[in-house]
């Protein structure tokens, strides 16, 4: 990074600035004062604007309040009631696991194909990296629009595709049985090149001699790339999964913006029907009950996947 | 930031991404530049009022609402009016009350009556001062008596109604010929039944060879309720939605208009399964001789160009009714609104109303009577010819989740639409929207402050 | 939690980048094949920007004519770039975004140092607790805090205003935690020195680490401006005026008057698309280093 020469400069430089110490406090009592004083910053804001909102969302939950602050009596646990009887909260909550499952699988295996070839070291690289990196770099509004136009039933390319195929046109995103799927469909190609480049990197550090080693014993490519290759990649595999699931599990952008959770929402996720009972239906209250059942849901994976990580780790 | 390998990197890629660079930073570069210029020179011109107008309104009705605003503002040099469009329904709502509650929220917009009850309470709309709207010529004798009821609650005047636009019926008035339905006027023969209806329609199909009738409601709420609501009515039957009570629903009724419906979507009167679109393209490419809509369509089918007039949905069951809806202007709260501004805003919609006739050949009927008693109005075809609609029109029940785009229509499409399909019993579907209705109703107004429940 | 946020590689060995060079491996028929379907995947992906990119190059006629094709008849022109930025919202919107990306970026990046170097370098009371519940707030998502953020933002009467789509984006705990982890791996000894000359710690922190800290504080700087251009769901909760919308709130809220144009759609597309693409064939290498080495826990 930086040379030894270059940093006896910078110190030599520092000695004309010094001045002499001359504070009387202790210096545990000053490490004190001068550690909270580089924090404060932060911790200011993380308290305002996290633990607060955590705090008073959860307050929130216990009350009937309305987008106008009306009604904001406690009403105990009657919003969570509700929550668990809410065929609609249950509903959002099952599309929401759906689309995990649905997207998290596809974002592993393609991402690993993906990277697999492009490591091969064929010509062009910066080229197949921009290829397949760069949606991740877009909006998700734009992805939306890409894709809402991609589907369009007489107008998208999609089915302009099939047809030459002779296959019937498909009302992607208006259908309930492929609406969702076209939704993982966009969701794969938008981010799948971020998995993308941590295999890569990953697949960058395995040592070329496990593979010289392998070559020696006779085993082919395709053996190298299961007996190495995959095992060696082992360790980014549970990292990507673990950061995906808990991803997938917040799904809200491409939703709202392809299909606004319909038709007749089936493709609502949890986070939606936050947005909607708070901001459509004007009910905070109510609102933040369903929002930290979606915090529960999170943490309850989040406990899982650090028992399953923690037990690999062991073993 | 320069490291070594950086410097390797960039060799190695060779000329053509240099090139894509230099390409794409020219494109943007020259875009931006552009862009930057544009958007300064309105900025300089500007020493005039600016007025937030936010409304919903586009395809056909928003290059009218365009034109409209520009007449008004040229006619008034003192302010600009600049208009934000969201999309229909919920999502325009949504951002609408949120803007309210946050205090900033736009000079004026509009706002469709029955959501206006759901709003008002809560404060989320500022009341129109009816005194000023006096000086602008507007009173309330410029409308029809249970168009400007609508707008007040609680005796203060909350919006001002820009038009009524019911459902109708359009027709091919050449199909309708070779199927001999036509009056002697050439008008729609008179229809009073259901039976009458049918016959009719199965009259037309046998010209067209496929359908009598389009009607599209696939996933569309709103559509649904429009027509369902309308042969509710014409049977004498209310409904009433009032907060901690049972919702009110004539059962009776509302299954025989649900169960008229059905007969109606039999396949051959009518597609048992159209969505709105291919409602409309049907109806344009001569595949039914009637058309079920808003009258909002009506651009739609004389950019067409096809022989065609409109009439009221004819009185299947003997009270004369159709749904409508009707767009207003509101006031959205502003905690601290300008005076000056405010002023500008009475002259911008008394200048929008007084020049409604263009917004008449939209289709929608005229709230400002001048207009409508004009003879120019009585000139504008087919719209005289329904023009009578506006009397016997029946608005959504009045709840704070009813309305246009409201939850109230999404739930009927959840719990009705197999009904429609011929999936599910009439009583069935109707019975759980009424169930939800109830659970609704159970719950306060959240938006109006507890001592008004 | 920490496992989700370090990259196995990193935690002892510090992360290789993604070398330019892979090792080349001597032609085979198998590369053929591996070309081959690398080539096509590549298409795949890149035909939605392709399809857009024609779209917004047609006619409004030409856009939505049936059947679909590549060579619209009308030919091609910029007609649609040109309406959209001098018609529509695009400049206020490309300026809002920009505005606020910088703002945050440049917030978070300092509050997060500091703090990080306070975690790394300082003995205080509390730190350790303090340090535990950063850490552990990672897992809360963001999310789940639009209703109580918005309650707050009104109580501050920040509803359509700039701050109020700045501050709540400046917190990132990951991105102390990443700092923290880099100051752990600068040599003390130099502010050890420095120290014993009297110079006070803002001073060390500002004329010694920092500048040792370019390269991830270019990490972390890329990583939260991406997220802060490309973020959604938190301003378009804050803002409803139109004049005050980021580029991906404007193209979903605000429509046309004039009905749905595809052209005019997909050339907004890929206005919005294309600064943070330019930015990327710049510094392709830093930003994939900084996706790889900071990009976990900030989902």
């Amino acid at each position: 990074m930086t040379t030894a020469a270059q940093l006896n400069r910078r110190t030599a430089a520092l000695d004309g600035l010094a001045k002499p110490a001359k504070t009387p406090l202790s210096s545990k009592r000053r490490d004190s004062l001068h550690g909270w004083a580089f924090a404060a910053p932060f911790v200011i804001a993380f308290l305002l604007f996290l633990i607060w909102p955590v705090i008073f969302g959860f307050y929130q939950s216990l009350t009937s309040q309305s987008i106008t602050g009306a009604n904001s009596e406690l009403i105990g646990f009657a919003n969570y009631a509700e929550a668990f009887g809410d065929v609609e909260m249950w509903r959002s909550l099952g599309n929401t696991l759906w689309f995990t499952v649905l997207s998290t699988i596809p974002l592993v295996v393609v991402a690993l194909v993906l990277a697999l070839l492009v490591n091969l070291g064929l010509p062009g690289q910066w080229l197949w990296r921009l290829s397949f990196f760069m949606p991740f770099l877009l909006a998700s509004t734009v992805v939306s629009l890409f894709w809402v136009w991609m589907y369009n039933p007489q107008l998208g390319l999609i089915n302009d595709i099939l047809s030459t195929f002779g296959l019937p046109a498909v009302d992607w995103l208006q259908d309930q049985n492929t609406a969702m799927i076209a939704i993982v469909i966009a969701t794969v190609w938008w981010t799948a090149g971020f998995n993308f480049l941590l295999y890569l990197a990953a697949l960058q550090n395995i040592p070329e001699q496990q593979y010289e080693a392998a070559a020696l014993d006779g085993a082919g490519k395709w053996r190298q790339l299961f007996s190495i290759t995959i095992p060696n990649l082992a360790p980014t595999t549970i990292l990507i999964l673990i950061l995906q699931v808990l991803a997938s599990l917040k799904v809200f952008d491409q939703i709202y913006q392809m299909t606004a959770g319909g038709p007749g929402g089936s493709t609502r996720s949890i986070v939606e029907y936050v947005y909607e009972t708070g901001f459509t239906a004007y009910r905070l209250g109510y609102a933040s009950a369903v929002a930290y059942v979606f915090f529960a849901l999170i943490i309850i994976v989040s406990l899982i996947q650090l028992r399953i990580s923690a037990r690999k780790g062991a073993s | 930031m320069k490291q070594p390998n950086a410097q390797v990197e960039t060799v190695s890629a060779g000329l053509t991404r240099r090139n894509m660079l230099r390409g794409s930073v020219a494109v943007l570069g020259g875009a931006f530049i552009t862009a930057a210029l544009a958007s300064c020179t309105p900025a300089f011109a500007q020493q005039v009022q600016q007025l937030k107008f936010w409304h919903l309104l586009s395809g056909g009705d928003g290059i009218k609402m365009n034109a409209l605003v520009q007449t008004v503002d040229a006619e008034n040099p003192e302010f600009r009016a600049t208009q934000s469009v969201l999309a229909w329904g919920t999502p325009y709502y949504t951002k609408l009350a949120m803007a309210s509650v946050g205090g900033r929220a736009p000079d004026v917009a509009i706002m469709h009556v029955t959501r206006v009850a759901g709003y008002a309470p809560g404060g989320l709309l500022d009341p129109w001062d009816r005194k000023i709207l006096a000086e602008e010529g507007v009173t309330e004798d410029s409308f029809l008596p249970r168009v400007f009821e609508k707008g007040v609650i609680d005796g203060e005047l909350f919006s001002v109604a820009l038009d009524t636009h019911p459902f109708i019926m359009m027709y091919n008035t050449e199909i309708a010929d070779q199927a001999g339905v036509l009056g002697p006027d050439g008008l729609m023969q008179q229809i009073d039944s259901p039976e009458q209806f049918l016959e009719v329609a199965s009259k037309i199909q046998q010209v067209t060879g496929k359908f009598g009738i389009s009607y599209g409601y696939l996933g569309d709420g709103a559509q649904m309720w429009r027509l369902f609501y309308t042969f509710y009515a014409q049977q004498g039957a209310g409904m009433v939605l009032e907060p901690g009570k049972p919702a009110e629903v004539d059962m009776d009724a509302a299954v025989k208009a649900l169960e008229f419906i059905r007969t109606m979507l039999d396949g051959t009167i009518a597609s048992a399964s159209g969505d709105y679109a291919t409602a409309i393209s049907e109806f344009i490419g001569g595949g039914s001789g009637i058309l079920l809509t808003g009258v909002w369509e009506l651009p739609t089918m004389q950019n067409a160009e096809i022989p065609f007039d409109a009439a009221p949905i004819p009185t299947l069951f003997g009270t004369p009714a159709t749904y409508a809806d009707s767009h207003t202007f509101v006031l959205p709260h502003q905690n601290d609104p300008d005076e000056a501004k405010r002023r500008d805003v009475y002259t911008f919609v008394a200048g929008i109303l007084k020049n409604s006739i263009s917004w008449a050949e939209a289709g929608h009927i005229p709230a400002y009577l001048p207009i409508v008693d004009s003879p120019d109005y009585e000139a504008l075809l087919p719209q005289s010819h329904y023009a009578q609609a506006a009397e016997n029109v029946v608005f959504d029940p009045v709840a704070w989740f009813s309305g246009s785009g409201s939850d109230f229509q999404n739930y009927f499409l959840q719990y009705v639409q197999d009904v429609f399909r011929g999936n599910q019993d009439p009583h069935e579907g109707m019975q759980a929207f009424v169930d939800r209705l109830d659970v609704l109703l159970s719950r306060p107004n959240p938006l109006a402050p507890a001592d008004a429940n | 939690m920490t496992q989700t946020l370090t990259p196995p590689a990193s935690s002892d060995t510090p992360p290789r980048i993604i070398s330019a060079r892979p090792r080349r491996k001597p032609f085979r028929p198998s590369s053929v094949v591996a070309v081959v379907i690398l080539a096509v995947l590549a298409i795949i992906w890149l035909l939605p920007f392709a399809w857009a990119f024609v779209t917004s190059l047609k006619s409004e006629t030409d856009a939505g004519a049936v059947p679909v094709t590549w060579f619209p008849e009308g030919g091609f022109s910029f007609d649609a770039y040109t309406k959209v930025l001098t018609e529509g919202n695009i400049p206020q919107w490309a300026f809002n975004s920009i505005l606020t990306s910088v703002v945050i970026t440049v917030i978070t990046v300092v509050i997060s140092a500091l703090a990080g170097y306070a975690f790394s370098r300082i003995d205080f009371t509390g730190k350790k607790v303090l340090f535990f519940v950063i850490i552990a707030s990672i897992i809360v998502p963001p999310q789940m805090l639009i209703v109580p953020l918005f309650y707050q933002m009104l109580a501050f009467d920040m509803i359509d205003t700039y701050w109020g789509i700045i501050l709540p984006q400046i917190i990132a705990p990951a991105m102390v935690f990443i700092l923290k982890k880099f100051f752990d791996q600068v040599p003390i000894e130099l502010e050890e020195a420095a120290r014993v000359d009297g110079a006070s710690r803002l001073r060390v922190f500002t004329q010694i680490v920092l500048p040792l800290s370019r390269p991830i504080l270019a990490a972390v700087s890329i990583f939260v401006f991406i997220a802060a251009w490309n973020n959604f769901l938190w301003p378009f909760i804050v803002v409803n005026d139109s004049s005050l919308m980021t580029l991906p709130v404007g193209l979903q809220t605000i429509e046309s008057a004039f009905g749905v144009q595809y052209a005019q759609n997909m050339a907004s597309a890929i206005l919005a698309a294309l600064p943070l693409i330019i930015v990327f064939l710049f510094f392709q290498r830093q930003i994939i280093k900084g996706v790889a080495t900071t990009g976990f826990g900030g989902q």
